[in-house]
This record gives C-alpha cells, sequence and structure tokens, in this order.
C-alpha cells in the first residue's frame, strides 16, 4: 500500500492533477479544488470542478480509467496513483469541510513557492453546486519526483509511471 | 470567441509555473507528469525536454497524442493544449536554447548534474482550450517596444561608423529598456573567437576579452546561431561562464599575460545572448544581463532580436562603405596628452603582435599589427594622419580576409588605448580617418 508519508501528505493536501483517457486512446487532465485520503491509504476521493473539466469527467465515467499526482510544490516530492474503477457522486454539504481544508493547505504549499493566498484561491475556485467527488482503490503507486528515479513502481501492478 | 494561438498565451511557456502533461499508454492506461517548462518552438509548435527514458516518453512513442495544462502566470487561468508528438530533435537552434535553458533551471531547482538534454520533442499544437473558471485580469502589454524599436532602426539606418552603431545599440539598450548590463561582441573569423568590442555598467569595460565559440551563454548563442535566454541561472551552472582567454592557452610556448577579463557579473540569475547575423553569416553577439532572475521576458528576446538584425545590417554595410574618406567639417585641435619628454616604450611580439606599453600588455593580432604599423610611420616619417583604405591595403598588418572588420579592430585599439591613460591614443578626424596623438618619446622594440 501507500506510505505513511505518502498518506500523510496526500491527507494534508497538496497539489492534485487528475488525468484519464476517451474511447480513442487520447487523455483528458485538471486540477483537482480537493482531495481526501481514508488513514489506511485504501480510498482515495479528488474533487474536480465540472465546468473544467467536461472532457475529464466523461472520460472517468466511460472508462473507469485514472491517474492522479500528488505533489509538494515547494519540495518537488510526488507520488502517482492509478486505479482502473471510480465512483462519481455530486458533492454535498458534507464535502464542504474537506475542499475547505484543502484550499487553506494549498494556500500554505503554494505561499511557499511565493504563490499568493488570493492567486491560489483563483485557481481553486468553485461552487459546491458545480463539485464532483471521484472515488477509486488505488491499484498502482509510482515514485514521481523528479530526477532519473521518477517512475519507480511503490505499488503493485509493475511498470513506471 | 476567437481562436487563441500559442502567442496569445507566451506567458505560460515562460517557465515561471510548471506545467503538466498527459500521456496514455498503448493499453490505455493515463498517466501525469510535471514539467518544469515547455518551450516555445514556433507559432505552432512546443517542444518538451527529453531528459530519461520515463513514462511519458514511452507512452508518446507508442502514442502520440498529449494533453498539456498550463497555468498563466499573470491571471492564473488554465489553458488546456491537445497536442501531438512529431520527432525528436538532438541538435540545431530549438535544442541547444533549450539546453542551455534546462541547465538554468536544474541548477535553480537543485538539480544540477541530473540533468542532461537527449532531445529536443517536437509536438504540433491541435487545439488550445481556455478552461472555464476564474482569473485576472491580464496586465496590460508592454507599450512603447515597437517605438523604442523603431528609434534604433532610425538611428542605425542614418550611421556612417561601426562606433556610433554600437553606441546607439548601448544606447537603447541602457536608456529605452533599462538593461544595466550589456556587451557587444564581434567574430573574429580568422580565429574563430568572439571579442568584446562595447559594453556598459560593468567595473570594468572588457573591451577585447575574447570568448571560444560554444563557450558559455555567448558562445553557444553564436555557436548555434540562436537566441538563448536563461531566466534562472546559478554561478554553479555549466553554463555561467568566467571565460578567460589567455594567451598561454593558446600559445604556451609564450608565457606572456595578454588576458583581458571578461568583465561579465559574477552572480547573473538572467541571461540573454542574441546572434548578430547578416546573409546568414555570424557578425557577433549582443549579450545582456542581470542579477535578478526573469528579467528578460519573451518580449525582451524579440526587440533584442529585431535590433540585432538591424545591428547586423548596419555593420556589413559600413563595412563595405566605410573606405571612403571624408574629412570632417573641422578637425578637432588634438591637445598635448602630456609632456612631450615622457618616455613611453612599446614593445611587440612579432609571433601574434602582441603590444605592450610600459609592460602593460595593450593588445594582440591585427589590432596589434596595425598599431605597430601606425607606430613605426610616425617615428620614421612623423606621420599622424591615417586612412582605413591605406591600412586595408597595407600587406605589412596582414589582415586575415576580405570580410574581415577593419573598423572594429581600429575601434577596439582606440578603446583599449583610452583605457590605459597614457599619452598616446586615435582620434578619428573624419569618415575613413584618424589621426595618431602622441604626448610622449616614443621606444620601439621587438623582442624576438
Amino acid at each position: 500500500m501507500l506510505s505513511a508519508t505518502h498518506i500523510a501528505m496526500i491527507d494534508r493536501g497538496v497539489s492534485t492533477i487528475v488525468a484519464s483517457h476517451d474511447a480513442l486512446q487520447r487523455p483528458s487532465l485538471m486540477r483537482a479544488v480537493g482531495a481526501a485520503i481514508t488513514p489506511d491509504g485504501a480510498h482515495i476521493t479528488v474533487y474536480l470542478n465540472r465546468p473544467a473539466c467536461v472532457q475529464l469527467l466523461a472520460d472517468l465515467q466511460v472508462t473507469g480509467q485514472i491517474a492522479v499526482v500528488f505533489s509538494e510544490p515547494f519540495s518537488h516530492r510526488a507520488v502517482q496513483v492509478k486505479a482502473g474503477a471510480v465512483e462519481l457522486r455530486p458533492a454535498a454539504a458534507h464535502d464542504a469541510p474537506i475542499l475547505a481544508r484543502y484550499l487553506a493547505s494549498m494556500e500554505h504549499e503554494l505561499g511557499q513557492i511565493g504563490v499568493g493566498p488570493h492567486h491560489t484561491r483563483i485557481m481553486l475556485s468553485h461552487q459546491l453546486a458545480d463539485m464532483v467527488a471521484i472515488s477509486f482503490r488505488p491499484e498502482q503507486a509510482f515514485d514521481q519526483t523528479p530526477g532519473p528515479k521518477a517512475g519507480a513502481c511503490l505499488l503493485s501492478g509493475g511498470g513506471a509511471a | 470567441m476567437s481562436v487563441i494561438t500559442l502567442d496569445d498565451i507566451r506567458p505560460c511557456l515562460e517557465g515561471i509555473i510548471p506545467a503538466q502533461i498527459a500521456t496514455c499508454a498503448q493499453d490505455g492506461t493515463p498517466n501525469v507528469a510535471y514539467l518544469s517548462q515547455v518551450y516555445y518552438a514556433d507559432a505552432r509548435h512546443v517542444a518538451l525536454s527529453f531528459q530519461f527514458f520515463n513514462k511519458t516518453r514511452q507512452n508518446i512513442l507508442a502514442n502520440p497524442h498529449a494533453t498539456l495544462l498550463l497555468l498563466h502566470p499573470q491571471t492564473f487561468a488554465f489553458y488546456r493544449l491537445q497536442i501531438r508528438y512529431l520527432h525528436t530533435q538532438t541538435e540545431g537552434a530549438l535544442f541547444e536554447g533549450m539546453r542551455a535553458q534546462l541547465a538554468g533551471i536544474a541548477s535553480h531547482s537543485g538539480m544540477a548534474g541530473v540533468f542532461e538534454l537527449k532531445g529536443a520533442d517536437l509536438y504540433e499544437i491541435l487545439t488550445i482550450e481556455r478552461v472555464p473558471g476564474n482569473s485576472l485580469e491580464a496586465p496590460p502589454p508592454r507599450c512603447g517596444l515597437l517605438g523604442q524599436m523603431r528609434r534604433c532602426s532610425e538611428q542605425l539606418a542614418r550611421c556612417t561608423a561601426l562606433d556610433e552603431a554600437l553606441n546607439i545599440v548601448m544606447a537603447t539598450l541602457a536608456q529605452e529598456l533599462q538593461i544595466s548590463h550589456a556587451m557587444i561582441l564581434l567574430l573574429d573569423p580568422a580565429v574563430q573567437r568572439l571579442y568584446t568590442v562595447a559594453s556598459h555598467g560593468y567595473a570594468v569595460s572588457g573591451v577585447g576579452s575574447e570568448i571560444e565559440l560554444g563557450r558559455g551563454v555567448i558562445g553557444m548563442a553564436a555557436q548555434a546561431l540562436t537566441p538563448i535566454r536563461i531566466t534562472h541561472m546559478t554561478g554553479a551552472s555549466l553554463y555561467s561562464h568566467a571565460v578567460r582567454r589567455t594567451l598561454a592557452d593558446s600559445q604556451p610556448d609564450l608565457a606572456l599575460d595578454t588576458d583581458i577579463p571578461y568583465p561579465g557579473l559574477a552572480q547573473p540569475q538572467s541571461q540573454m545572448a542574441v546572434p548578430i547575423l547578416c546573409a546568414g553569416r555570424l557578425l557577433g553577439v549582443v549579450f545582456v544581463e542581470s542579477a535578478e532572475e526573469l528579467r528578460f521576458s519573451f518580449e525582451d528576446e524579440d526587440v533584442l532580436v529585431t535590433m540585432a538584425g538591424h545591428l547586423g545590417a548596419a555593420i556589413d554595410l559600413l563595412r563595405l562603405d566605410g573606405e571612403e574618406a571624408t574629412p570632417a567639417a573641422a578637425a578637432p585641435a588634438a591637445p598635448t596628452c602630456a609632456a612631450p619628454d615622457t618616455l613611453l616604450q612599446v614593445r611587440r611580439y612579432r609571433s601574434n603582435n602582441s603590444v605592450f606599453l610600459n609592460d602593460n600588455y595593450l593588445i594582440k593580432g591585427v589590432a596589434g599589427a596595425i598599431f605597430w604599423k601606425l607606430l613605426n610611420d610616425y617615428q620614421q616619417r612623423g606621420r599622424t594622419d591615417f586612412s582605413n583604405r591605406e591600412l586595408r591595403l597595407d600587406a605589412s598588418i596582414g589582415l586575415p580576409e576580405v570580410v574581415d572588420n577593419l573598423e572594429a579592430r581600429l575601434i577596439l585599439l582606440e578603446r583599449r588605448l583610452a583605457e590605459q591613460h597614457l599619452p598616446i591614443r586615435l582620434e578619428k578626424t573624419g569618415r575613413g580617418q584618424f589621426k595618431l596623438i602622441v604626448g610622449a618619446r616614443l621606444e620601439l622594440t621587438e623582442p624576438d
């Protein structure tokens, strides 16, 4: 499973980039505006802003294939997780605190590389009514910290990311 | 809404905020990777650095479709680009420009030594989408760039001598573009090295200092005939170049100190070198630098490339035109520099035409040969007035080839002499004409 360090990093709230692909195997991509992980690392939820991710959400719905990179902006420390099945649901009131906590963490994370909180709020701006929560069980995980070791497999499934 | 072009979002390609790329494996499995920079190749193409054989690389070789996510560093708007991998370049202008920029980035992010550019992966842009979402108002475009270019171009079109052209470019850089450190270097075609002919903003001018082709930012721009712009840089970078050319390097049998220190900043953060070309030939390099990060944008690069083009044309035309001697309307009276009984020892080494004044190195090469001829004419026949044309025709100087820029050699000699603060100097008296002003007794010797 994911290491305690990686679980802690994802739980804290760091940069989260989500990808999928369509039937013609063309990739789709967007930054998530929130993320959460269960303490055991077995379930991850990422939040996407529907107007900004029409293709990505359609692809997730059709293929169920997902890849997500979680990255600490200051250190570039990063992990990528992948799965072949996802569950989509509209976000609800109980998701609001998770999104608020994520935003607060990102203001801190991006603040460390000189991005002010005002700019972070623009990047992650959304309406709760537009939020889609995508939950999945990570099947593969890869070290994604830049450099020659990027792509080293951390979890079952093999191959390089 | 009108179609967004790559030129509309060029600030996204400045490497200020990392980008992300998504690709798919043959079986469709998506993959996300961070990119330190997406490079502008031209209005329809971007290039990505190929440093490691990672998953992105494997994927695009199997499936060329990829998606980029870019964040505008000023408006914080997201842009999504559908792109298609075309091929990989392993040499040439794009590759060299990326390699230099990457060296700066690598040092900046603590990854110096890790980077090695294996290739520049070229992608065609299929679509550019502005991702719906909040953003800030775009700052107004920098105004006045075209006006600045016009003034520089007008002045260059009117100038009648190389030193005027160099001064115009230096003044445009300093006063119009507020660039505080700049140099112009010209190519010595015989030895394939660049020599500094003008500079501003440095404690010492460094006029006469030399840089090999291929060395540092300046040498790479000259060799690859491409602008090189580095937005983050550290002194430890491969491309940092406290380049010093010494005579001992090239001619180890001569233990003479003919080193003119390169004047550059000790710890530059931004640098840009733009080749001066004319008819496809390298004439020199315009170089600027700053202690600030991100000091030079793509707009500065556009301006410098345009200005270097005008300067190249001017240099080429003036070289053909500069031989027509036209006396100045009123030649300035030459003031005496010092008591004429002061002794000035001049030593010339024939092997490389290096000239020393009172044991201090002055100049070498063609400019040294010119200076020696002037001094001998002065000493033997009392001549003080000379023309470019007679120097051009004088076989004893041995100008390397017909394309050699005699006027550039004279500017170098004039500036080097002026910096010595000795009672000897050159003064222009008209177009293609100059005077040797000597305020001392000369003793000319040739040790070898």
